[in-house]
């Protein structure tokens, strides 16, 4: 099913977005950012559904939260977006 | 016993605190090292207690909320990035050496500002002369671990503001009693302990970090569940300061304890303390042969009251009310700095200090002993 992950430089970050998504009713998980999601080593991701997006990166941005790094996973496969 | 050594530790917690200690350690494991439940319990406890402690404090990023071991080691990691090798540092006159030995540790040059004990203009009057622009840092105390005083950290913070100069403050006796908002006072840094005025458990401690600061000079470098490839410690806080596992039980603890304190109010929790040591300093007035330093009425002063015998040697009053189940702090206190100021570092002071938990059954049954002690 295709899907967005936004990358999170740390856990605290993750909950901190995840917290303000939540606030306006949008749903997301925290897990572990796949090895190839990064080069910088251990991050977190945010799983969005494709629908919520737009909305979650406007209450990203309007937090103060971002910039951050997103990718669609589509076809069994995740690739890095720009918005 | 009857606990009156609640300025070093509050030896009664609300039983939530023992109880989400427990719990952690039978659920959960350590913030940012896995995506399995108990690494998520444990990084949705942490982040709820730095929320809970962001709100409380007056930040508004809980990243900003950074754990460590105690009060003295948020203070070390404050003034340490702050203040460099041999440079300058105003503090208050009632430091703790919290404050003092890791700015001797850096050679910095240290101007006091001397004022009277519980003078607040004084006090503000001392930092005004202190400051000059090669001024690195104002360190203040927000209350004397030793007699109580307020100092006027809102005047303090508005003079670094229009100075220009950063201010940490050490929030340890103040935390859980007096409002403190970093935000508004537009300060550095402040320090303070998890076990005393938050109730939770010994080995916590916070650092918060005001919005927009310097970059953090790290104590310890070392594993952060984050940017593992990078093998700079990260720039971002609260990663760059917490190397290491976390204390979960601890964390778990003080999360309970700030809870409590908020159900509480802080000011009613200060309201009834200043009762009871307001009673206290009454009553030990008419205890002859017994100095006490509080003002009439507890003007300028917390739940912290110091008294000098007359006679004798406070250390032997203090294990005469310890062998009768009283429990005070006798000697320097760790702050020779404050006995300076108020002229008690030849003779130190008993140190009586109230929690939330204290009665004024504890209080008469304390005076009773004095006046049958002092005889």
């Amino acid at each position: 099913m295709e899907h967005y992950l936004i990358l999170a430089r740390s856990i605290t970050y993750a909950q901190r977005m995840q917290r303000a998504l939540e606030r306006s009713g949008i749903r997301c998980q925290i897990f572990r950012a796949s090895r190839d999601l990064t080069d910088l080593g251990c991050a977190y991701v945010l799983r969005l559904t494709v629908e919520d997006l737009p909305e979650a990166l406007k209450i990203i941005h309007q937090r103060g939260l971002g910039p951050v790094q997103i990718f669609l996973y589509q076809r069994g496969v995740y690739r890095e977006v720009t918005p | 016993m009857i606990y009156l050594d609640s300025a070093a530790t509050t030896f009664q917690k609300p039983p939530a605190v023992a109880a989400a200690m427990g719990r952690a350690l039978d659920t959960m494991s350590s913030p940012g090292r896995g995506g399995h439940p108990a690494a998520m319990l444990a990084a949705d406890t942490a982040f709820a207690c730095r929320s809970e402690l962001a709100e409380l404090f007056g930040l508004k990023n809980p990243e900003n909320v950074v754990f460590t071991l105690n009060a003295t080691h948020a203070l070390n990691l404050a003034i340490k990035t702050l203040v460099p090798l041999g440079g300058r540092a105003v503090i208050s006159g009632y430091e703790h050496n919290a404050v003092t030995r890791p700015l001797r540790a850096l050679e910095a040059q240290i101007s006091v500002a001397e004022s009277p004990l519980f003078s607040a203009a004084d006090a503000v009057r001392a930092f005004a002369e202190n400051i000059t622009p090669e001024t690195h840092a104002v360190i203040c105390t927000h209350v004397s671990n030793v007699f109580g005083f307020i100092l006027p950290v809102e005047e303090i913070a508005a003079l670094c503001r229009r100075r220009g100069v950063p201010l940490v403050i050490d929030a340890s006796q103040a935390a859980g009693v007096l409002p403190l908002d970093i935000g508004a006072l537009g300060a550095a840094f402040a320090a303070m302990p998890g076990h005393k005025g938050l109730y939770g458990p010994q080995g916590t401690g916070v650092l918060l970090c005001g919005e927009g600061g310097p970059p953090v000079r790290t104590l310890l470098e070392g594993g952060t569940g984050s940017v593992s490839l990078q093998q700079e410690m990260p720039e971002f806080l609260p990663d760059r300061l917490e190397a290491g596992t976390h204390n979960m039980p601890g964390i778990a603890g003080l999360l309970e304890g700030i809870r409590y304190v908020r159900e509480q109010g802080m000011e009613a929790i200060c309201r009834r303390e200043r009762e009871l040591t307001l009673l206290l300093a009454e009553g030990l007035r008419t205890v002859s042969g017994l100095r006490v330093h509080a003002l009439p009425g507890l003007r300028q002063q917390t739940g912290v009251l110091s008294v000098v015998p007359e006679k004798g040697d406070v250390e032997r009053l203090g294990q005469q009310l310890a062998e009768r189940g009283i429990a005070v702090r006798t000697g320097l206190h760790c702050a020779p700095l404050a006995h300076r100021s108020a002229g008690t570092l030849e003779t130190g002071t008993v140190r009586l200090s109230v929690s939330a938990f204290n009665t004024r059954r504890e209080i008469y049954e304390t005076l009773a002993v004095f006046q049958e002690l002092m005889a």
